[in-house]
Order: structure tokens, then C-alpha cells, then sequence
């Protein structure tokens, strides 16, 4: 396949909109090929998207819609001849999400959080959703081996297990979710900061975050840690955010990547002490962020209008339930986790949700690096990923935000400084937030960039960069980038101009990560007790079998010495 | 004013889905236009005329200005006035579920007795209903905070179960009976049940319920004081306090 003439962002490879051919063969980027050609003369070009933090799948996504058939009823669409039946808004099925995401251009998305428990369901999920190629991060932050290991100081041990775990649950990489709140949940309280004791094992958030991201080092996964704060979502957070960040900085990272990724950060940089003197403190996180190079984060941005938020953060939940007298799920996970899910909706004049609006997209535009900050909602907790390209042109549209902001809550300009921020940023800051930066965070060598070898993802928009004022034409930006011209997956067209084309299934990457077998074995003493004494399931039920990954595809990590070996 | 007539060709064993009889859609319309409308039969498109026999004024008009009759048996014809904002459609016989669903004006009147959520999440307009009425009456969508928002329910027989689920504004009127949980997570809305009614308002938390005859009352609602109301007595109740609910609930006390 030849994509002829178009106007190029791929930032990875230094190229900032040059006007080129690019070729597809096989699957995959090649400096020269033959076939069918697409024409994208003068338009932009960029890698096929990549979502490195959406719930996309697993139970919680699933209780999403059982909760919510009012949800399900919004978005409608019968079967065509390729398509089967599309229905929800911000809890879609599993088929309306690989067709969304195909139609927006992209063509990969990573699930959260799966517990090790629950991963078969997710990986039920994942295979039904056809075209883009996904991957799942598993959670361990509020594991109780993973708590014991830390207490024991058994760094190698943990390594071993968080390298069976991942592989049990076929996930990608390591989640850590309010670590040690989703244990104390249990008991029917949380941890109040890094420091405050997890009831019955004598740890710390602090110790189980610096332990698990010492055990992803170790392991030399091909992402960091992935961590949801402690005190996500409450007023004067931004002060654990940094106080967790600041003990992660001197870990060494063992690939060419950061530390920490920080999920939805917007969620933590709430100044204040109450939901009365709510503020932003997003300077305040962005500065610590243009200073330090081990963190990245996603945005989290928050849109107004339906969402439904569900996390493993199960008391976090209790309290969104408590706020909007919504219906809540609340769920325990054996020995792994908690979790719940609240519907919500975001009001224009709710000075709290314009407040939370604002700080997402100051922490975008105070943070210099594009490489540091990825374009996400946290679907479907902050608003469904639909609504991507209203993130994207808010980003390059200072008059669209000052045109929004007019609309909300006028205490909003003083609590929080996006009223003042000039930057509108261009096409190379969106290829990167959205393509290259959330490739290279997750670790995926072959995503987000167009380079020889790379996977044959592209997406043409019907847009031409050196034409169109994107301050200006935002109206226009928007629409296009909802609608990709071309998407194409694996070198098939997958959606022209809205329109489906072809469904193939996309891969589920994860990670098998090698340990030492005298490691693997003094693991599973310990497993088989906690198995024999509390586990509901059997040891042999419990990992997810290769017949629920057809499409699967294994990525080789694991101690140093051991991998050379192999 | 503008008449059409719409009759059944012949009994449906599969039942017919049929949002466009309103007189939203069929105004504007020819009659030969309308007879090439789609309705969906089981998992069948079938046109308008298939089905149905239509005769009348040929020539478009106004919403308001149209009154459809629909002769004959409806009971199997599902989703009519959907959505309808004026004019009048007159059930002859009995109508299908769904009937009036998202009802903003006009007036949908039934002769017969109508199926399972009639006037579902209504917003405006009237409904009367001679014959009886079936569950979910003016009830809200599965999962939805609010079912009908505004305008007129009268049913001159009974209702089934759960009539004005999660209701949040409107009146219902009942002469007859009312099922189990009339009024369940009332917020806002106005019912009077002529007859009786098992455990009413349920979850409400704003809103009136008057139930003429007997009721079994939830433990959750406060006994308050007796209250004259038209020249009869009624016992008056406060909750559902599960809720902090500030309803208010009227039983009518028996002569005896």
C-alpha cells in the first residue's frame, strides 16, 4: 500500500510535517511497497492513535453497562454488513469500541485495570473488540502477597511474583491503584497518605509503590508503573502527589523510558481543603514536572455531560455515591482488590466540575514536554473517548477555551490560571500526546510512529495543516478529527470518511517476564497456602489459559542475566 | 381540520412496531406517502399499507389540525404517538406497549385498554385510557433517574404494577385499582388512585399520592394526622424515610 503525498507528523522520527509518501507491506512500514494507493495529498498525516489509559473492558466495564441501560440506549446503531450492532455512550459494547476508536484514527488502547482474578473476563472482552490491538495493565497495589513481600523487605520474591501475575492474568503492566486504600476498604476505611499503616500488614503506600516500582525494574518491563494516587479526587491532593512522586525520583528506570506514569493526573492536583475553597493546583504539579524527568502522566481531562466513573479505588466510589445519590456498585476481590462504579454527570455551572475542566488542560499546557503528558479522559470516568477531538482542539484553541469558560462558573478564572495560559499547541504537540509519547510511556516499539518496521497503523484526516488555522477553524478541526478519512490498521483500510470497512481482530500484547526458578519456587510456597486457605478458586483455575488470547501476543521482559541466557 | 383513518388488514401473530403513527410524522405526509412509511414486523420492514388499510384527507397539514383514528385491534401494535407533540390520535380498541412513549402535547385517547408502559417518560399532552392500564404506567426507562417529567394521565379502570416509577412531575389519575408499588421513587409527581394500592411511594422523596381506598403502607413512612381533603377523611403520611423522603402519602379512611 502506497499513502501518497500526505503532510507527515511523526514525531519519533523527527519528521514535523513533511510532505511524503509512506508504503505498507505486510503489515507493516516498509521504505518501498506496491498496491493499492491512497490519496492524502496536503492532508494530515499522523501514526494510528494510542490509548494508553482507558477502561475498555472486564467487570467493571460490564457492571458499567448492567448498571446503566440508559446508557445503552444513546448510541444505538444497527448491524451492517461488516459491523455487528453498536449500543452505549460511555459504556459502549465491546464491538461500538473498536469501530469508535477506528473512526477517531486510532488503532491501539491499553485497559487499566484488571485484577489477576477477573483478567478472563477482560480477556473476553478484549477479543470481541474487533480492529485495534489492545493490551491490559494489572493491578497489584493492594495484592496481599504483594504486601507481605513488601513487609518481608523479599524484593526478589515480589519481582517473581508480580512476573506470575502478570503472566496469570496474560497482563502488559504493573497497576497500582490508592495502594493499601483498596485493602483498608475492606475494613470499611482508606489510608489518609503515603505514610499511614494499611491495616493488618504493617506497610505503607509508600513502601508497596516503592516496592513495586523496584520490581518493575528489576524485571525490566517494558512499561513503568502505572499509578492511581492515594487521596485521588479529594480537595488539597496535590500535596500526595508530589510527596509520592518525590520518593520515586531516584530509582533507576532500566529501559529508555520514565519510573512513574501517573494515571489521570488531573484527579490529583486539587488544591484547598474542602470542595468550598476547591482550587487548582495544577501549577503547582506541572512545575514539578518541567523540573523532574522520572514521571509522565495522562491527563484525565473531565468533560461536561455523561460519564460513568468506575475504579478500583472502592472508596473513592463510596464517596462519588454518597455526593450524588447515584446508584453505586461496590466489589471486593478476594485478595487482590476493591472496586467500584458510580455514574456521573459534569455541569457547566457546578463550580467544583468547571474547576476540575480547567485543571486538566492547564496540567497539558504548563507542562513544556509533550513526551510527558498524554491526550486522555480516563474513559469513561472523565468523559467517554469520543470525545477525543473536543480534548484536541481545546489544546491547539485558545479562543475555543475562551469561549467555553465564559460559559461556566465565574468563580473559575480564580481558582484556577487557564484563563491566563496563551500556549495552543500544533500538530507535532498533538502527534506526540496522543501517537508517539503513549507508544513509547507503554513501552511499544513498533506503535506510534511510522519508521521502517513499525506496525502499518496510520490514520489521514481530512485536514490540511498548512492551510487551516487550528486556533481559528477549531469548529472545523474538531470534526475532522472525529471522522478520520482513512484509518488504516495492519495495512488495511479499517474506516474511510466514518465508514466501517473491514473488522479484522486486533492483538492483545502482554508481558512474560522470566525469573530465576529458585525465586519462582519459593514463590509458590507461598501461593499454595494462600490458595489452600482463601483463595475461591484453585491455583490450577486461576491463570488465564492461551485458548482466551488467540490473538495474543507475548512480549519478552525478565531479569537481565536470564533473558541474555534465553 | 384533517381525518385519517388507519385499520388493521388482519390480526397480528407477530407484533408490529409502528412510531410512525403520530401525527408528528403522518401531518406533512400524502396519503400515498404515508402508506410507504416503514414499520417493522418482528424482524421484518414492511410498508405502512402492508399491514394496515389507510384512508382520509389527502392533503398535508398542520400536526395539530390531525386526528388519526386508529380502527380496529391495536393490542399488538406497539410504540404509537411516540414522541407525539400535538394533535389527537383515538384508539377505537385496545393499543400495544410503548404507546405514548415520550409524549410532549396532543392527546392519545384509548377506548380499550392499553398495555405495559403506556406514556412512558411523558413530558406534556394527555392520555386517557377508558379500559385498563398495564404496568409501568407513565413509568421512566430502565435505569433513567427520572420517568415522566409533565402532563396528564387519567385511566378510568385499573393499573398494573409500578405506575409512575421514578415520576418526577405530571399527574396520574386512576379510578380503579393500582398494582404493587404505584409511585416507587416518586420525585415531584402527582397521583390519585380511586381504588386501592400495595405499598405505595416506595423510595419517594418529593410529590403527592392519594389513594382513595385501602393501602398497605410501608413501616417506612411516619404516621402523621388525619386530613379532610373534599369532604373525606384521609390519613396523612410523610416519607419514605429510607430515603429522607418528604412525599406525602393520603389513605383514605373507610366510613367504618
Amino acid at each position: 500500500m502506497i499513502i501518497r503525498g500526505g503532510i507527515v507528523y511523526d514525531p519519533a522520527n523527527g519528521i514535523y510535517g513533511d510532505e511524503m509518501d509512506l508504503f505498507i507491506d505486510k503489515g507493516r512500514m516498509v521504505e518501498s511497497a506496491k498496491g493499492e494507493e491512497i490519496d492524502a495529498r496536503g492532508l494530515l498525516v499522523m501514526p494510528g492513535g494510542v490509548d494508553a489509559h482507558s477502561h475498555i473492558a472486564g467487570k467493571k466495564v460490564n457492571t458499567g453497562r448492567i448498571m446503566r441501560p440508559d446508557d445503552a440506549r444513546l448510541g444505538t446503531q444497527p448491524r451492517t454488513a461488516v459491523c455487528r450492532p453498536s449500543t452505549g455512550y460511555t459504556v459502549p459494547n465491546c464491538y461500538a469500541m473498536g469501530y469508535r476508536y477506528a473512526r477517531m484514527g486510532y488503532t491501539t488502547a491499553f485497559e487499566a485495570a484488571t485484577p489477576i482474578l477477573e483478567a478472563r473476563h477482560t480477556h473476553e472482552e478484549l477479543e470481541e473488540i474487533p480492529i485495534i490491538d489492545k493490551g491490559a495493565l494489572t493491578l497489584f497495589g493492594n495484592n496481599w502477597q504483594v504486601m507481605e513481600c513488601v513487609r518481608d523487605k523479599d524484593l526478589s520474591k515480589l519481582a517473581a511474583y508480580v512476573a506470575w501475575g502478570l503472566c496469570s492474568a496474560r497482563g502488559y503492566g504493573v497497576k497500582i491503584v490508592n495502594p493499601g486504600g483498596g485493602e483498608a476498604w475492606g475494613f470499611g476505611t482508606n489510608v489518609k497518605g503515603i505514610n499511614d499503616a494499611v491495616p493488618n500488614f504493617d506497610v505503607t503506600p509508600a513502601e508497596i509503590i516503592r516496592g513495586l516500582a523496584e520490581a518493575n525494574e528489576m524485571l525490566r518491563l517494558p512499561h513503568s508503573i502505572h499509578l492511581h494516587f492515594n487521596n485521588l479526587g479529594k480537595p488539597g491532593n496535590y500535596t500526595t502527589a508530589i510527596e509520592t512522586l518525590d520518593m520515586l525520583k531516584d530509582i533507576k528506570p532500566s529501559r529508555m523510558r520514565q519510573v512513574v506514569h501517573v494515571a489521570h493526573m488531573q484527579f490529583s492536583a486539587y488544591g484547598g481543603t474542602s470542595w468550598r475553597d476547591f482550587e487548582s493546583k495544577a501549577p503547582v504539579i506541572a512545575d514539578y514536572f518541567n523540573c523532574h524527568s522520572h514521571a509522565t502522566m495522562d491527563m484525565g481531562q473531565l468533560l461536561f455531560g455523561s460519564a460513568t466513573t468506575m475504579t478500583a479505588d472502592a472508596p473513592l466510589e463510596y464517596g462519588n455515591a454518597r455526593l450524588t445519590h447515584n446508584k453505586w456498585s461496590n466489589h471486593d476481590i478476594e485478595l487482590e482488590e476493591s472496586s467500584g462504579v458510580v455514574p456521573m454527570a459534569y455541569f457547566r455551572k457546578m463550580l467544583v466540575n468547571a474547576v476540575q475542566w480547567a485543571i486538566g488542560l492547564e496540567l497539558a499546557l504548563l507542562v513544556k514536554d509533550p513526551w510527558k503528558v498524554l491526550m486522555t479522559t480516563d474513559h469513561p470516568n472523565g468523559s467517554p473517548f469520543v470525545n477525543y477531538p473536543e480534548v484536541i482542539t481545546l489544546l491547539m484553541s485558545r479562543p475555543k477555551r475562551e469561549a467555553e469558560m465564559a460559559t461556566l462558573h465565574d468563580q473559575v478564572p480564580k481558582r484556577t490560571t487557564l484563563g491566563s495560559i496563551e500556549r495552543e499547541m500544533d500538530w507535532t504537540d498533538i502527534a506526540i500526546m496522543t501517537r508517539a509519547a503513549p507508544a513509547r510511556i507503554l513501552g511499544l516499539e513498533d506503535k506510534g510512529h511510522l519508521g521502517p518496521g513499525a506496525d502499518g497503523d496510520v490514520s489521514v484526516y481530512d485536514l490540511r495543516p498548512e492551510e487551516v488555522d487550528t486556533s481559528q477553524d477549531h469548529v472545523l478541526v474538531k470534526k475532522s478529527l472525529a471522522t478520520a478519512k482513512y484509518t488504516i490498521k495492519g495495512g488495511v483500510v479499517v474506516s474511510k470518511e466514518g465508514q466501517i470497512l473491514a473488522t479484522p481482530p486486533g492483538r492483545t500484547f502482554w508481558v512474560d517476564a522470566a525469573v530465576p526458578q529458585l525465586e519462582a519456587d519459593r514463590l509458590m510456597v507461598d501461593l499454595e497456602e494462600k490458595f489452600a486457605r482463601y483463595y475461591s478458586v484453585q491455583m490450577a483455575n486461576y491463570a488465564v489459559q492461551d485458548a482466551y488470547l488467540p490473538h495474543g501476543k507475548a512480549i519478552l521482559a525478565g531479569l537481565p542475566i536470564l533473558s541474555e541466557v534465553a | 381540520m384533517r381525518n385519517i383513518t388507519i385499520t388493521p388488514k388482519s390480526a397480528f401473530p407477530i407484533s408490529v412496531e409502528a412510531e410512525n403513527i403520530s401525527p408528528d410524522k403522518l401531518a406533512p405526509l400524502t396519503l400515498s406517502q404515508i402508506k410507504s412509511l416503514i414499520v417493522w414486523q418482528g424482524n421484518r420492514q414492511r410498508t405502512l399499507s402492508a399491514l394496515f388499510v389507510i384512508e382520509g384527507d389527502d392533503a398535508p397539514a398542520k400536526a395539530e389540525e390531525l386526528t388519526i383514528r386508529l380502527s380496529g385491534d391495536f393490542s399488538q401494535v406497539k410504540r404509537i404517538a411516540e414522541g407525539m407533540t400535538a394533535g389527537v390520535v383515538l384508539v377505537e380498541g385496545s393499543v400495544g406497549m410503548h404507546a405514548g412513549n415520550n409524549m410532549k402535547g396532543g392527546l392519545l385517547s384509548i377506548a380499550g385498554n392499553a398495555d405495559d408502559w403506556l406514556a412512558r417518560e411523558m413530558r406534556g399532552g394527555k392520555v386517557v385510557v377508558m379500559g385498563n392500564a398495564g404496568n409501568y404506567l407513565g413509568g421512566g426507562y430502565r435505569g433513567e433517574k427520572c420517568g415522566m417529567r409533565g402532563g396528564e394521565i387519567e385511566v378510568r379502570g385499573s393499573a398494573g404494577a409500578y405506575l409512575g416509577e421514578h415520576l418526577c412531575g405530571g399527574s396520574i389519575r386512576i379510578l380503579g385499582d393500582a398494582g404493587d408499588f404505584p409511585g416507587a421513587a416518586n420525585q415531584g409527581g402527582t397521583i390519585f388512585i380511586g381504588g386501592s394500592a400495595y405499598l405505595p411511594g416506595a423510595e419517594m422523596s418529593k410529590g403527592t399520592i392519594t389513594v382513595k381506598g385501602e393501602a398497605k403502607v410501608l413501616p417506612s413512612f411516619q404516621r402523621l394526622e388525619i386530613v379532610q381533603v373534599d369532604g373525606l377523611a384521609f390519613q396523612k403520611y410523610a416519607g419514605d424515610l429510607v430515603d429522607n423522603g418528604k412525599g406525602e402519602l393520603l389513605v383514605g379512611v373507610g366510613s367504618s
